[in-house]
């Protein structure tokens, strides 16, 4: 009889031991499972959000923006951004403002843009539930809590102040994006208008770039090595803001819990193994009197914990992508994350998180199996290494 | 007597003739009063609360200096609007500041008047004038920058007796009274206005002229280096 099958009749033979750590292993492998999913799935909806909606793939501006974002450090005229990766672009001007309703007054940032180049680079325009996007100078799209916060409808007029100039605007749309900054933040107008408001002879105070999704980080470094030296390009992560600290955090502190749970899961394992072995010390001294070597009883004493963890790996497994294709694909996470954005509205935090299902978590959650076996044994393997044939023979 | 007849004829013939611009700058030269110097007091009511400001105020009719007095706890504090420019001195930073154009249209003293009603000349510059029924009735020019769908003014003799604003929804938001007009050196002076927030019960600023003296203010009071010591 090969030593798998004698491990796996072991095994069979405790049916409520094994049962029990098994399910111990479920437990920490579709946490496992689940844990990569969501925090996988919140770094996506960020990228997306950012890429998508708040920012760019890419922004290119003057280091000294990058310092000071105000139109003073903004492009006179644009840089020459042929490259492969380069799919679209389109110039963004940004500046702080006041914007004035006959009720309210509120602060933000009013981002002049080119209407026909962001539909090339920008989910916004695409978002509009009430009115239109923007067709020409003279009007304002907004997002559609800062109207309600404002007061202000389609058609009726908005007036943006700055340091230098005022106009006022007709609101011809508003957008609801279900990411926080433009639903709750969001001005769009354009270009000339926001020109005109900076006093200034800038063309824009950035260009918002559009590169191959996953390509974002690769891509910027690759636009520094063509750009002017006072130009620098940043791909979508380093435009988070405080957010992506979090994100960062997250995955600090829960990926190595989950590893603690990892091991504790087989120290349960490798425990109970250990109880097992010691109440079946005579059984394996006799298996060692009838030839089968002290290494090989111990190989199975590592087999028998494997294949324990094994069977709850395989059950764990069978929920947690049961359970990671669900959330990603029914918007559980929705009231989670739409309290999480009336919280932090200038997060750039989604109102809908899908978790992401990817074949190497089994990977991940399989490392328990390994590291039981290993611990098992370690520890039990090693009494029936010592073992004292003889005398358990005897029956003493 | 014949004499006479005519020219005050001709003088009332152009009265009838003037247009609702010309109306409206006539009635907002005679807002500013002539070059003066007096002690105003502006009372700013909030539910449950009244709030008294004592300020010194220097005006020449283009170019006014604000000097607060009272309360003690922002005694100190000047503004000097000269045309667009608008100073503000801060004895709590010890600097004066230049606010941008904009801020004209921000809360004076933290009252319902801005600085654009007690120096500006905005509903001249930014709306389209027009007369209903003796009601001076002013649209907002395309891309001005006022959040206001319509404004009338009612004029009687000449002088602004009200300010009605409205919102795009034809709904009144704001009500400007202005009364006890005082002729001074040739010249008129509100001595009493009354702002009400209409969107807001209970919200009003008063302002009253407690002391006023007609007559030349000294250059240095519109220097931006004399907000600091005072002129």
């Amino acid at each position: 009889m090969s030593l798998l099958k004698l491990a796996w009749r072991n095994v069979l033979r405790q049916r409520r031991r094994t049962a029990l750590l098994s399910l111990v292993v479920v437990y920490v492998t579709v946490a496992v499972l689940f844990l990569f999913g969501f925090l996988d799935g919140y770094g996506e909806s960020l990228v997306e959000a950012y890429a998508r909606y708040v920012e760019a793939p890419v922004v290119v501006a003057k280091a000294a923006w990058w310092e000071d974002p105000d139109p003073e450090h903004g492009l006179e005229d644009f840089p020459d951004l042929t490259h492969p990766w380069v799919q679209a672009q389109s110039p963004r001007f940004s500046q702080y403002a006041l914007l004035r309703s006959p009720y309210r007054l509120e602060g933000g940032v009013f981002l002049g843009v080119d209407p026909e180049g962001e539909k090339r680079l920008s989910q916004v325009p695409y978002k509009v539930v009430q009115g239109r996007w923007l067709q020409g100078p003279g009007e304002v799209v907004l997002g559609y809590r800062l109207a309600e916060r404002l007061d202000v409808r389609v058609g009726e007029r908005l007036v943006v102040e700055t340091g230098k100039g005022a106009l006022g605007f007709r609101v011809v749309g508003l957008v609801r994006a279900g990411v926080g900054n433009v639903d709750f933040t969001g001005v769009y107008g354009h270009l000339e208008d926001a020109r005109q408001l900076a006093g200034r002879k800038v063309q824009a105070t950035h260009l918002a770039v559009g590169v191959p999704k996953g390509k974002e980080e690769v891509a910027a470094k690759a636009l520094n090595r063509i750009l002017p030296q006072d130009l620098l390009a940043k791909g979508v992560w380093d435009l988070m803001g405080p957010i992506r600290a979090d994100y960062e955090g997250s995955r600090l502190f829960y990926v190595p819990l989950m590893g603690l749970f990892m091991v504790l899961a087989a120290i349960a394992v490798v425990s109970t193994t250990y109880v097992s072995v010691r109440e079946r010390l005579r059984e394996f001294a006799v298996a060692e009197s009838l030839g089968l070597t002290p290494a090989r009883l111990a190989g199975q004493v590592a087999l028998e914990a494997a294949l324990t963890s094994g069977v709850g790996l395989v059950a764990g497994l069978l929920l947690g992508y049961a359970l990671l294709w669900y959330t990603s694909t029914h918007d559980v996470f929705g009231p989670l994350m739409r309290l999480s954005v009336e919280l932090l509205p200038e997060a750039g935090l989604s109102e809908h998180l899908y978790t992401s299902l990817r074949p190497v978590y089994a990977l991940y959650a399989s490392a328990l199996v390994g590291v039981s076996a290993l611990l098992a044994l370690l520890f039990p393997g090693r009494l029936v290494l010592h073992l004292d044939v003889s005398r358990y023979v005897k029956g003493e | 007597m014949k004499r006479m007849a005519f020219p005050l004829l001709i003088l009332t013939a152009l009265a009838v003739a003037q247009g609702p611009l010309e109306k409206l700058k006539l009635a907002l030269d005679h807002l500013r009063g002539p070059a003066h110097q007096g002690v105003y007091l502006l009372q700013v009511e909030r539910p449950g609360s009244v709030r008294t400001y004592r300020l010194k105020v220097y005006a020449d009719g283009d170019r006014a200096h604000l000097r607060v007095l009272e309360p003690k706890s922002e005694a100190g504090q000047a503004f000097l609007s000269l045309g667009e420019d608008l100073y503000f001195y801060d004895p709590r930073l010890g600097r004066t500041l230049r606010l941008p154009p904009t801020g004209r249209g921000e809360r004076f003293l933290g009252s319902d008047l801005t600085y654009q009603d007690l120096l500006g000349r905005d509903l001249e510059e930014l709306f389209q004038v027009g007369e209903v029924q003796g009601v001076l009735v002013l649209t907002p020019k395309p891309t001005a920058p006022t959040p206001y769908g319509r404004v009338e003014v009612y004029l009687k003799d000449s002088l602004i007796e009200r300010i009605l604003y409205y919102d795009q929804r034809n709904q009144a938001v704001r009500e400007l009274k202005l009364s006890a007009y005082h002729r001074l050196d040739g010249a008129y002076l509100p001595r009493e206005m009354e702002l009400r927030d209409l969107q807001r019960p209970g919200y009003r600023t008063l302002l009253r002229i407690a002391e006023v003296q007609a007559g030349p203010v000294p250059e240095r009071c519109f220097n931006p280096l004399y907000l600091e010591r005072g002129c």
